[in-house]
């Protein structure tokens, strides 16, 4: 097995990383990259919280091989806010309290942003659906769900950044 | 997780040819979901990773009422799930993808790749042994096409020998007047059921014209109930032959006691899931409601 160059686009921008075929998208993230907003939590695809973009497609970064994914376009938690101005999801999720620890939010939000993408108009069973894994172990779903319902209102009314 | 070789083939030739020169210590990575968590516990051990996400014309749905569903070794189990063509012809394995929790899971995860985990607890695969599905396979000598009862041999065991791999699954479509319906008991969705049970039922004039019932979690592979549907056949769907029919399945079981469950519960819940399913397939039938619960 040996260390290859690949270039991964993330966040729209193209790095060269050195990386082994048995290294995961997550560890590449945040190990050579150090994009540390994406978390690894259980590391066996059940909690949701290493969730990343893939060509706009939620996927479990702790279960994608990183050589697998070279040539898609990447989007991370890093990815997602413009200078200053930080997405309508993630100021929704502010403004509402719907943060405890932190650590599943990365993964909540782009679950998220993936749902109003593709469903602008969602409904409380649908934010559900999405959510569905992605765990929060402080337990507070009320909140992350208002918050996506306010986030999708807010860019429904026009907030496009 | 343990250093392996990662390749990946253009054409299905090239990945049968992989397959075959590398033996039992290659594997096939499709979505991944599965291989690799269970690689990095060291549950698993492969020295060649053969990815199969760059071979074209792997990721297809087909669904028409009259041809049947057929699916490529690439196809996303979400692809399944948001088929409208799917959803009302086949409900049972819509149910059965529906009720998967996570939607990560099933936008990278493939049909084929679940099924070929080989475990009998795949939801997915106890629907496809009630609906008659075929398990097309791709090896160095050529094609065959083989029954999903008799594609698994074993529980984590199918029939593929070395240098062959799964590329398509065909459904057949259900006989008009078929309700298709998908049931499990589960301590909560994002675990595995402790019993599943689908079943394919055409009803004429209120009697049983066909029945498939296939109850999964209860014995090594996904099982049909062969004698429970035979007491069925021709026969009119009375609240008694209903029970009877249940009973009979349960005792075709052989289920094993695990941490989700005791073998004696599950023998009894495999009755109770048996007879709300034909139930469920006798009230849809009658009312001719499927269109409307669909929604």
């Amino acid at each position: 097995m040996k260390p290859e160059i690949v270039s991964l686009k993330v966040n729209g921008q193209v790095h060269q990383v050195i990386v082994t075929p048995n290294m995961t998208l997550s560890e590449v993230l945040r190990g050579p990259l150090d994009l540390t907003g994406t978390k690894q939590g259980c590391g066996v695809g059940q909690c949701g919280s290493c969730t990343v973009l893939v060509d706009g497609t939620p996927t479990l970064s702790c279960s994608t091989l990183a050589i697998a994914v070279r040539d898609s376009e990447i989007l991370t938690i890093e990815g997602l806010s413009t200078g200053d101005r930080v997405h309508p999801v993630q100021q929704a999720f502010i403004d509402l309290g719907a943060i405890q620890c932190g650590y599943c939010t990365p993964g909540m939000i782009l679950m998220a942003v993936a749902l109003v993408d593709e469903n602008p108009n969602p409904t409380r069973e649908d934010v559900k659906e999405w959510l569905g894994g992605n765990l929060c172990r402080c337990t507070g779903y009320v909140k992350i769900v208002d918050a996506v319902m306010a986030a999708a209102q807010t860019l429904r009314e026009g907030d496009c950044r | 997780m343990k250093p392996f070789e990662y390749l990946e083939p253009a054409t299905i030739a090239e990945a049968t040819q992989l397959l075959s020169s590398h033996g039992e210590k290659a594997r096939i990575l499709a979505g991944g979901i599965d291989l690799l968590p269970r690689m990095r516990a060291g549950l698993i051990d492969g020295d060649y990773l053969i990815s199969i996400r760059r071979i074209p014309n792997l990721d297809y749905l087909e669904c028409d009422g009259f041809n049947g569903l057929a699916f490529g070794a690439m196809t996303k189990l979400r692809s399944l799930e948001t088929s409208e063509a799917l959803r009302s012809n086949y409900r049972s394995l819509y149910d059965a993808i529906h009720q998967i929790t996570s939607i990560q899971v099933k936008c990278t995860g493939t049909a084929v790749g679940n099924l070929c985990v080989a475990t009998p607890a795949s939801d997915v695969a106890t629907v496809l042994y009630s609906l008659g599905a075929r398990v097309e396979i791709t090896g160095i000598d050529g094609d065959r096409s083989e029954p999903i009862e008799t594609f698994y041999v074993d529980a984590h065991r199918t029939c593929l020998g070395q240098g062959e791999m799964v590329t398509r699954v065909l459904v057949p479509s259900p006989a008009p007047g078929t309700q298709t319906v998908f049931l499990n008991l589960v301590k909560t969705h994002a675990d595995v059921a402790k019993v599943s049970v689908a079943v394919a039922v055409t009803v004429e004039d209120g009697s049983c014209r066909d029945a498939k019932i296939a109850i999964g979690s209860v014995a090594p592979t996904v099982i049909r109930a062969y004698k429970a549907e035979a007491k069925l056949k021709g026969e009119e769907l009375t609240p008694q032959l209903i029970q009877a029919a249940a009973i009979t399945a349960s005792g075709e079981t052989r289920p094993i006691s695990d941490v989700r469950s005791t073998a004696g519960y599950r023998k009894n819940m495999a009755s109770v899931l048996v007879r709300r399913a034909l139930e469920k397939a006798l009230r849809r039938a009658s009312d001719g409601s499927t269109k409307e619960e669909n929604r």
